[in-house]
């Protein structure tokens, strides 16, 4: 079972930290609206030791002009991709 | 202490209503040609980013109208250091002239002001 978890909201939320403890192997987690400010935060090899995919929502990100960090150009993906990602998911955990 | 309003902006530009919100009242107290102190905070800070463009997510943007505010009269607007420097950012990154201020600054600007707004 894999899931795909979502934050919209900025690190002053601590949401990653939250989300982070209940991570497995294989699950996804995308940023978007405004969590999308954690991707220049984001130290990406503890996350990817651990087999989570990263993706950041591409249009929130230009919107308000905020840098995708160490984030590769392959993770940076648009509304349907995000669409696609969560039907390949099992299911969808939201964090707002 | 005089009338001067102090409104502390600590959310991001387009996440929630917030930001837009305490333009519109800085902007109704400039009209009325009330002092007012307009200060970045938290989150705050990202509504000053150069390069914003809101319209990918069908948003207005918030730094133009952030640019009004000399228009109407409101000349101070400040930014956190704290902020800016937490969230690896600095003044050239901003395409909105703030004046830098640090915690201690802040305070003095509450305690000198008649109203502080804060959302």
């Amino acid at each position: 079972m894999s899931c795909l978890h979502t934050i919209a909201k900025s690190p002053a939320s601590n949401l990653l930290t939250s989300c982070s403890a209940l991570l497995q192997k294989g699950d996804g987690l995308i940023f978007v609206e405004d969590g999308i400010y954690y991707c220049d935060q984001l130290q990406l090899e503890d996350l990817i030791s651990r087999g989570i995919s990263v993706y950041c929502l591409k249009d929130d990100l230009q919107a308000r002009a905020s840098c995708k960090g160490s984030l590769p150009d392959s993770a940076l993906v648009d509304c349907k991709a995000y669409v696609d990602l969560c039907c390949t998911h099992d299911k969808v955990v939201n964090w707002f | 202490m005089d009338n001067t309003i102090t409104i502390i902006s600590r959310s991001a530009p387009y996440g929630s209503a917030n930001a837009r919100l305490c333009i519109d009242i800085a902007l109704a107290a400039a009209v009325f040609e009330q002092a007012v102190n307009f200060v970045l905070l938290d989150d705050g800070v990202y509504q000053l980013l150069s390069g914003q463009t809101p319209a990918v997510i069908d948003s207005k943007s918030v730094d133009a109208a952030l640019e009004v505010f000399e228009l109407y009269g409101i000349d101070n607007i400040y930014v956190d250091e704290g902020s800016l420097s937490s969230r690896n950012l600095s003044s050239e990154h901003l395409a909105v002239e703030a004046k830098p201020l640090d915690a201690a600054g802040i305070a003095a600007l509450i305690e000198e002001s008649a109203t502080v707004i804060n959302l």
